[in-house]
């Protein structure tokens, strides 16, 4: 195989890799345009293009290219696509490259080449581990005004695009009887044992290609091309209809009960979506038995000038080389510390590179590796890399031989080889450490979480025999564990002779120049040494420290290195020193994913009125209450502002009739024996000697004496009650009735069912009420004060037979009724209703109108019922029957729910008249201070009431009822109020209630 | 009343201005087909401590159904009942036509109450159907685990549902699902934008409760 010198492509190798070559795919990068193919990644067009320089880093922004060729990349992070999709920190390693693609390198200014903040690496003695911590101290107004924001321009890592999200993004739920992390030859194996089962298997792999590390290698199996042994597996598997693969998903959390985190990239691979495709889509996979076949990670050698682009990892050149067809490097040197770094100079040569050398610090060498040296040309010296040095690119490398001599070799790329760590990552998600394994000088999984296995180099065993061995006999028990046979074991295929031979140095000591522990945060063998020195040694105060392992690579390079420095700093090894935990997402992973269809408007379902259509034709202007969508007042050409509004919808009502939709209210259909036994129960009032055909007003306490929630309820049989609760607290009512009647009193013979979705409820209100009434309910009901007094609850009919329910009763304090009709008729009942109350000018209005008129009445609501009150802080203590038992009872007699001093509800008008109220306003005595000592309550509520001509209010005042007349300060700081007050009745209008009986 | 009177009674659908007849999303494609289930007769009711056997035994000699004693749906005629909690059910119909005086029937053995208005429901069909409800049903809807005649009461997208399988037709899987209607509007929300990548029609209300 030799380079082929094309102008566009000039470090792509004229044939290999499983790229395709007749699909191009042109792409810009900081501006400029270049071409790739269908197959790169973002980072393998840039090499395949020469590009080395890829971004600058975090703190002291030295110029650094890419490191890795998977999803561990700490260096080559790019802010990629343009506009409201703009993605900062993506990886170009694992950016799959399209048409059109558009990249911009991070953290440069102005440019990539001459990086003014590279200053940083001058001044860096101020910049050291725990720098937050120690410069910025004081004054403490300076870290806000000026030290925060210079560090964030300086070290901020990529931006936002600052747009909404144009694309949409999706949740979804999978079942499984084997979920297989990974599709490399492991995770193939395993899926094939148990999909030849007849398992439900789901594979995922967070590549948009299978084949794991087969894909990047040289290896045969069973004689044959690995790529014809993944192609065959594949296969077989997308024959199996059970049997479902997801590539480019990557697996990044796992919780408890087998349940799996995936986040599948849709789309990210286009440039945008397709028609009607999400972005990404959120799995949650339940799977019976889950088997970790991620595969390892290389690991990079500590010394100085490591992170100058061209150092990258042996493997990842081998991925380059062999998946890719791009030649990282023309004048090569492998420094290794085992036997995997000679294959890397192996595939290097047979690329068409030179390898001048291959630095091993090992004193014996396999002589079939040295006898490839030969072969290839390789100088084999017994040493180590002191340094790298170049800036922007690497020039050449200091080697120092064992026998301490140092001399310089120059060279283009540096492959760096130092042994592999399992990617374990997934087996402490669930709070279990990896153990040391000093066979491979890596972490392994220790305790697993339920149901999870782990195959192959995840499991620390790294050969290809090895991993093909695993998956097929963990494949087949997890099979079996769910009830499947798994076909008899057929024999391991066989695969060509590997050496795996390692002796790792963490660090080379005395070079030139700053060594790098970790790449993304900057921090050195330096920085980890301090640490030791200031007594942060331990592992999780390491971290904290010097933000070894942070960000978005989470130390998936770096971690072991800084450890081993630790260790050697405090004399003790590796396993002593210990290990960070891995927590979720093993990878970034996008909000967007995880709110799915859910923002916006769907962030939470809305609920709509069956009368909403209605309101909206009226030109309702509505307010969310709870999830519910209500009218709050209905607005007519030339009315300015809402109070203008409201007072004529209030007028209207106190002066012909109004319509008001109440349909929001909760309705809960009680029936049994014991119906009237159990309402005697949760209320505080007598509900036994209610006759059928009237309601009656309820309170009901929480067991611990507050209330809880109020409303009106009816008898329509015997044994046949309708609850009506606040729109609020529909569902939290029903909740305690079924907890009271299942947990309390399950003896009780009592159903009760909501049938607020049902019903379409309507409150007609005002003089002309009934007026209004007669010409909608059918005219055999009589509906005359005599017939149909107040409180009076019955079936009646409307349009001709149509079952309705019509109920006496009133918010308002004027003659009211609500008139109740199956959901499906609630807007036609609008309409017979507007149609027969024309002649009297009906008017509909909304929440708001509904509030002041309440508050005239002084009508405790959702203000009042706060969680905080008791009944007799509502006025309501003489409604607490002393006859019977009920919820609640026993705890509201403690002794400070009764004291005199409580706030008690009262009403308040402004001294002078002209003055406007404010809910929230604090109640001070006169002459006092507003101190918190002088607080005597607080107004709950406040309305411009028309007909009084001022503002009212109502508010918990203490020993309230007993200072009627009293004047107090109504002490409103937030927005400047503060004023006078005279306490009185709560009941602005009507007292006597002559209204409401007529 | 006058014919002029009581046509401004007629019901109105809960889907009434959210559904529309005719194709959404993938152009060119249907693996899904939807139908709103207007029209039908609902009732919940619940047995009294101990008097299951009654309610059941009066149920199978008002309606021919056997009341399920597990999340399924039970078919007979023009009826159906399906399991909503332990001692409750929904009795579903057909028509409306005589519903009311059927529920009659029931009244001493059971608490009735008739919930017709309340709920919005969907026939859902087609090969891609179980992909669809996968993005918001955290129930495993494969043959294996949720055969034919099962149901569930589970939540979608934060908003309760009640589905149960029904036979399956020609062009594969279908469910039928309920909602509580003020939750229609948010629920095709969901729905309508989890089937668009496979194509979906909106049809007109067709075959009979649980039959394919």
């Amino acid at each position: 195989m030799s380079t082929q010198a094309s102008n566009k492509q000039p470090c792509r190798l004229g044939s290999g890799g499983v790229i395709d070559r007749t699909q191009t795919r042109s792409f810009r990068f900081d501006g400029k345009r270049y071409e790739g193919y269908a197959g790169d990644t973002l980072a393998s067009a840039l090499l395949a293009n020469g590009i080395r320089l890829v971004g600058r880093s975090f703190k002291y922004h030295r110029p650094r290219g890419i490191l890795s060729a998977g999803p561990e990349e700490p260096n080559a992070l790019v802010e990629l696509r343009a506009g409201a999709r703009r993605e900062p920190n993506t990886r170009a390693t694992v950016a799959e490259l399209y048409h059109g693609l558009e990249a911009r390198s991070q953290n440069r200014w102005p440019s990539l080449a001459f990086d003014l903040l590279s200053v940083n690496g001058l001044v860096s003695p101020a910049l050291v581990a725990g720098f937050y911590y120690k410069t910025f101290m004081w004054p403490a107004s300076f870290w806000e005004k000026l030290y925060e924001p210079l560090i964030r321009r300086a070290a901020g890592l990529g931006r936002a695009a600052g747009h909404e999200d144009p694309d949409h993004y999706e949740k979804a739920f999978a079942f499984c009887d084997l979920l297989v992390i990974g599709g490399g030859p492991a995770g193939l194996s395993a899926a094939l044992a148990a999909g030849r089962s007849g398992a439900r298997v789901i594979l995922c792999d967070e590549d948009f290609r299978l084949g794991g590390r087969l894909l990047t290698e040289k290896r045969e199996i069973d004689a044959r091309a690995g790529s014809e042994w993944i192609a065959d597996a594949l296969a077989e598997l997308a024959s199996m209809p059970d049997v479902t693969i997801m590539p480019r998903s990557t697996v990044y959390g796992v919780y408890d009960h087998g349940i799996y985190g995936v986040v599948e990239r849709v789309s990210d691979h286009l440039p945008v979506p397709s028609a009607h495709q999400p972005r990404q889509r959120a799995w949650r996979i339940n799977a019976r038995r889950a088997i970790l076949a991620a595969g390892a990670i290389e690991r990079p050698i500590v010394f100085a000038g490591n992170d100058t682009p061209g150092v990258m990892l042996a493997g990842a050149v081998r991925a380059y080389l062999n998946r890719y067809g791009v030649l990282p490097g023309r004048q090569a040197v492998v420094f290794t510390t085992g036997d995997d770094g000679w294959a890397t100079a192996r595939d290097l040569a047979a690329a068409g590179a030179s390898v001048s050398a291959i630095v091993d610090p090992r004193r014996e060498i396999d002589s079939a590796l040295t006898l490839l040296a030969g072969k290839i040309g390789a100088r084999v010296i017994t040493g180590v890399v002191a340094s790298a040095s170049g800036g922007r690119a690497l020039r050449s490398i200091t080697v120092r031989e064992a026998s301490g001599r140092e001399h310089s070799i120059p060279c283009d790329l540096l492959a760096v080889s130092n042994g592999w760590n399992p990617t374990l990552h997934l087996t402490s998600h669930q709070n279990t450490r990896p153990v040391w394994d000093e066979s491979i000088h890596a972490f392994v999984p220790d305790a697993l979480p339920a149901g999870l296995a782990v195959a192959g180099s995840a499991a620390g065993r790294l050969s290809l025999a090895q991993a093909l061995e695993d998956g097929a006999r963990l494949g087949a028990e997890a099979a079996s564990a769910c009830g499947f046979t798994p076909r008899a074991e057929m024999q391991p295929p066989k695969t060509d002779p590997e050496s795996l031979g390692l002796s790792p140095v963490w660090r080379v000591k005395g070079g030139k120049g700053k060594a790098f522990v970790d790449f993304q945060n900057d921090v050195t063998d330096g920085d980890i040494e301090l640490a030791a020195r200031e007594g942060f040694k331990p592992v999780e105060h390491l971290k904290r420290y010097t933000t070894l392992g942070m960000a978005t690579d989470q130390g998936k390079t770096s971690n072991i290195a800084g450890l081993a420095i630790m260790a050697e700093q405090t004399a003790k090894t590796i396993p002593q020193t210990g290990t960070t935990i891995f927590r979720p997402p093993y990878t970034p992973v996008a909000i967007g994913a995880l709110a799915g269809h859910h923002r916006a408007r769907d962030f939470r379902p809305t609920r709509l009125s069956p009368t909403h259509d209605w309101s909206r034709e009226q030109g309702a202007v509505f307010v969310e209450a709870g999830p519910w969508l209500r009218a709050q007042y209905y607005p007519r050409p030339g009315e300015s502002d809402w109070l203008t509004t409201v007072n004529r919808e209030v007028r209207a009502v106190r002066s012909t009739v109004g319509i008001c939709d109440v349909s929001t209210l909760g309705k809960i259909d009680i029936q049994g024996a014991d119906a009237a036994e159990f309402l005697e129960r949760v209320y505080i009032n007598g509900w036994k000697a209610l006759p059928v055909g009237k309601a009656r007003y309820g309170l009901m306490l929480r067991e611990d004496g507050f209330v809880m929630d109020d409303g009106t309820t009816s008898r329509l049989s015997e044994t046949h009650f309708l609850m009506t609760t606040t729109t609020a607290n529909a569902g939290k009512v029903m909740q305690h009735l079924e907890f009271c009647h299942q947990v309390l009193w399950p003896d009780l013979d009592v159903a009760m069912v909501s049938v607020s979705e049902q019903w379409a409820q309507a409150s007609i209100a005002g003089p002309k009420a009934r007026a209004v009434l007669q010409g909608v309910v059918d005219p055999q009901h009589d509906l005359s004060n005599e017939a149909f007094p107040y409180l009076a609850a019955r079936a009646v009919t409307v349009g001709g037979g149509l079952p309705a329910r019509l109920f006496r009763i009133s918010f308002s304090g004027e003659l009211a009724y609500e008139l109740a009709v199956p959901a499906e008729q609630g807007e036609a009942m609008m309409r017979a209703l507007m149609a027969a109350g024309a002649e009297h000018g009906i008017t509909p209005y909304g929440t708001e109108a509904l509030g002041v008129m309440r508050i005239e009445k002084g009508h405790v609501a959702g203000n009042e019922l706060s969680g905080q009150t008791t009944a007799r802080d509502l006025g309501l203590g003489k409604m607490m029957s002393s006859k019977k038992d009920y919820v609640g009872r026993l705890m509201a007699k403690r002794a400070a729910l009764v004291e005199a001093d409580r706030p008690i509800f009262v009403g308040f008008r402004p001294v002078n008249r002209s003055e406007r109220l404010r809910a929230g306003a604090h109640f001070i005595g006169i002459g006092k201070a507003a101190t918190m000592e002088n607080d005597e309550g607080y107004m709950t509520s406040v309305a411009y009431s028309p007909h009084l001509g001022h503002w009212m209010g109502l508010g918990l005042l203490r020993n309230g009822q007993a200072r009627i007349g009293e004047r107090v300060r109504a002490f409103d700081p937030v927005r400047n109020g503060d004023i006078e007050v005279e306490i009185c009745n709560p009941v602005f209008l009507d007292p006597e209630g002559a209204r409401l009986h007529g | 009343m006058a014919d002029a009177t009581t046509a401004i009674w007629a019901p109105r659908s809960a889907w009434a201005g959210i559904l529309h007849e005719g194709h959404i999303g993938l152009a060119g494609s249907t693996s899904i087909t939807i139908a709103a289930r207007d029209g039908l007769g609902i009732a919940s009711l619940i047995a009294p401590a101990a008097g299951e056997a009654a309610l059941a035994e009066a149920v199978k000699a008002a309606f021919g159904l056997d009341l399920p004693a597990t999340p399924a749906i039970a078919r007979a005629g023009h009826h159906a009942a399906v399991w909503a909690g332990p001692g409750q059910w929904l009795l579903l119909a057909e028509t409306r036509s005589g519903f009311s005086d059927a529920l009659q029937a029931l009244s001493g053995v059971a608490a009735v109450a008739e919930q017709s208005s309340g709920r919005a429901a969907l026939r859902l069909s087609g090969p891609r159907i179980r992909d669809a409800l996968a993005k918001g049903c955290m129930l495993d809807l494969h043959p294996v685990a949720f055969p034919v005649g099962m149901a569930a009461l589970t939540s979608i997208a934060h908003i309760g549902v009640h589905l149960w399988r029904a036979q399956d037709c020609p062009e594969g899987a279908v469910f039928e699902i309920m909602v509580a209607r003020s939750f229609a509007g948010s629920f095709w929300s969901w729905l309508s934008a989890s089937v668009a990548e496979f194509g979906c029609d909106i049809v007109a209300s067709g075959a009979s409760i649980g039959r394919g």
